[in-house]
């Protein structure tokens, strides 16, 4: 039964990473948001396993909100606003597609490196997927560091907190139900704020690419 | 329970109110004005708290608590929010700011003095971050007031920067929590920093560490610690005045209290030496980045900002050189708070009179406004760390510690490094005060008001440079008891 639940977490976290690292080699705004939505569909899926096989009814709760939030909601608005802007060409990493797999790579062997002790400390079935998520959590953030588009920029944070959330409900059976009804709350107005910025970014500098954002220097 | 309602409620009833009129009406700013010092009021009651030696806690499973260490933060915020209510814009006269412009301010300025206090007066470790992380939210909302393309690209970058940064921090606090479960399983409160601190001696050291290093670099980032600072500088410059002086004054301080908050945490299950080598690292690199960034500039708002990476790197090297440092860090804190917040305010005058941030295009700023240029004159003053103002002691309490503990290398450079920043914005100060007054520049110092409250803020770095008051003594030996040294 351990075994079976074991390895469903392993192979929900391994399917989580691979729809993070779709945005290194994909180009097109759509095909990142169908990555982040299937993202968030298995995640919520992890997080009711975990639920189920842990007997924590709570997180069930967690998945629901999980999948409407990240599932249903927030794709709804990317969607809107990529229709707003598809008239823009996507635009070349500052990183070419080669280089940023094998830093992906690099960096997925670097989160096994940091997480064994978490690993070798933890007893719950769950753990062996922990490095899998801290190498969502960086991957992400090479992503966000590496766009110049902000809508890409966006969905890598977005992915950076899936990753996270499957990193706290994988060590932990999920972080308090009312922190986590907190930080959902944070996430979707944070979303809205950047949203909001994007479409200014989009009236003043016509184009949403952030490489024009160089006129603060020193 | 109600000293927190009273310290959370006034801020919190401002912006319901400035939600619920619309067209904005003046009276919605001065509702806010009058309400601010009761924010005030419930901190000072705190204050007495503490001094006589309880902590209060509220709500079910001690969901507030005000510690020393809080009571110092709350005390800061609430000042620098009152300074806001009042200097901020919507309270008639021409301030440059329409209605429509006010009432964004009055809503989420207030919302971001409620999220910084809630996150200071939070015992759970977890609402602590949502707060810090509302606090990014409802800040970056007014950095675009006037929108320009510096405004919309700061506001990006900042967002961008701090969103990213705080969910590194969520990380920390998700695998503190992940170390506490392990060692205690799922308990009432577990992310509640008390009971975080009555076992953290039994953490696993590895994983704690990770943990704070997750930390460190998400509120680092809030707190503007180099290398994530990057936002900073872009965020301070463009923002409008009132908005520049919480940031700086306060909420780079509720950033560096989160730090604080996991390092007691970290301190007590593996001793200091590890949070002391990262508090050195990252301090040092702010100070070198911000002292030769404050050499080149050219911009005075950007100059102030720097110069608030450069103490926030001084505090984060205090922190490191033991009980005395310590000490000295949270005095510190106090007087740039004071200083910085003030200084914005003034920043904010001086631009709406030149209509320009370049230092080299203003002149003659003590013709044109005197009282102004006085004040502008002693708070750089005060932040380079002349005596008689407070930074000059808390910056030489800061070296006897360093020396006392044994680093007079780490202390010798932090020196070199000041004396840069001060030789730098010596130089500025200097073209901006004298010579003729710009072209096209009205001379006189118009309303003239406002310089009172910043001028009891100039008053009061003064008393601090001359003499430690013994409540405020008190304080902040607790809270160096707290952080665990």
């Amino acid at each position: 039964m351990d075994s079976a639940f074991s390895q469903l977490c392993v192979l929900g976290s391994s399917l989580v990473l691979i729809f993070g690292l779709i945005l290194l080699w994909r180009r097109g705004v759509t095909a990142y948001i169908n990555a982040f939505v299937w993202q968030s569909t298995v995640l919520s899926a992890v997080t009711a396993t975990v639920g189920y096989f842990g007997n924590d009814r709570e997180l069930y709760w967690v998945a629901g909100g999980l999948f409407l939030l990240k599932g249903v909601a927030i794709p709804r608005l990317l969607r809107r606003m990529e229709r707003r802007f598809a008239a823009e060409r996507e635009l070349e990493p500052y990183v070419n597609t080669a280089t940023s797999l094998v830093v992906s790579g690099l960096l997925v062997l670097f989160g096994y490196a940091i997480t064994r002790p978490l690993v070798a400390l933890s007893q719950l079935p769950t753990r062996a997927g922990m490095p899998l998520a801290m190498g969502l959590v960086l991957v992400s953030l090479f992503v966000v560091i590496s766009r110049k588009k902000a809508l890409t920029q966006v969905i890598g944070f977005l992915m950076l907190e899936n990753g996270l959330a499957l990193l706290a409900v994988l060590g932990t059976y999920g972080i308090p139900l009312i922190v986590e009804l907190g930080v959902f709350l944070d996430v979707l107005m944070g979303f809205l704020v950047m949203q909001i910025f994007i479409y200014q970014i989009h009236e003043t500098f016509e184009s949403i690419d952030v490489e024009q954002l160089n006129r603060l220097r020193h | 329970m109600s000293v927190f309602i009273l310290l959370l409620g006034p801020p919190l009833a401002s912006a319901l109110l400035a939600v619920a009129v619309k067209p904005y009406r003046q009276f919605v700013g001065w509702a806010n004005a009058l309400l601010s010092p009761f924010s005030i009021g419930a901190a000072v009651a705190l204050w007495g708290h503490v001094l006589a030696g309880d902590v209060l806690t509220s709500g079910p499973g001690e969901f507030l608590r005000a510690d020393a260490l809080s009571t110092l933060l709350a005390l800061c915020v609430s000042v620098v929010g009152a300074l806001a209510a009042w200097l901020g814009p919507g309270m008639g006269g021409d301030d440059g700011y329409d209605g429509a412009q006010a009432r964004k301010f009055r809503i989420f300025g207030n919302l971001f003095t409620f999220t910084m206090l809630f996150a200071v007066t939070s015992n759970n470790l977890g609402f602590m971050w949502i707060a810090i992380e509302a606090t990014t939210i409802t800040s970056a909302m007014l950095i675009p007031l006037h929108v320009t393309k510096a405004s919309v690209e700061a506001s990006w970058k900042y967002i961008l920067i701090g969103s990213v940064g705080i969910a590194l921090a969520f990380g920390g606090t998700v695998l503190g929590y992940f170390d506490f479960v392990n060692l205690a399983g799922h308990r009432e409160g577990a992310l509640n920093w008390t009971v975080l601190m009555a076992s953290a001696s039994r953490l696993h050291p590895q994983v704690i560490q990770l943990a704070f290093v997750f930390i460190l670099i998400g509120y680092g980032t809030k707190a503007g610690l180099a290398p994530m600072h990057t936002w900073l500088p872009d965020a301070h410059s463009e923002a409008p005045a009132p908005l520049s002086a919480m940031m700086s004054g306060v909420l780079l301080a509720v950033a560096l209290y989160a730090v604080i908050r996991w390092e007691a945490v970290v301190t007590a299950a593996v001793g200091t030496g590890f949070t002391d080598g990262l508090f050195i690292a990252l301090g040092v690199l702010s100070l070198v980045i911000a002292a030769f960034s404050l050499v080149v500039q050219q911009n005075y708002k950007r100059m102030l900002a720097y110069s608030s990476i450069e103490h926030t790197g001084l505090m984060c090297v205090g922190l490191a050189l033991g009980p005395l440092g310590s000490f000295a860090a949270m005095l510190h804190l106090v007087n740039h708070t004071l200083a910085k917040s003030m200084l914005f305010f003034l920043a904010g005058r001086v631009l709406h009179r030149y209509r320009t941030t370049e230092i080299g295009r203003v002149s003659g700023l003590l013709t044109v406004m005197p009282w102004t240029g006085g004040l502008f004159a002693a708070g750089v003053l005060a932040v380079v760390g002349l005596p008689p103002f407070g930074l000059f002691i808390s910056e030489f309490a800061l070296f006897r510690a360093g020396f006392a503990a044994g680093r007079p290398w780490l202390m010798g450079l932090v020196l070199a490094l000041l004396a840069v920043a001060f030789v730098s914005m010596i130089g500025h100060l200097n073209r901006m005060l004298y010579g003729p007054p710009a072209p096209g520049v009205t001379v006189g110092e118009g309303n003239g008001w406002p310089l009172v409250p910043l001028g009891v803020c100039a008053t009061a770095l003064v008393v601090l440079g001359l003499t430690l008051p013994a409540p405020l003594q008190v304080l902040l030996e607790r809270i160096v008891e707290i952080a665990g040294r």
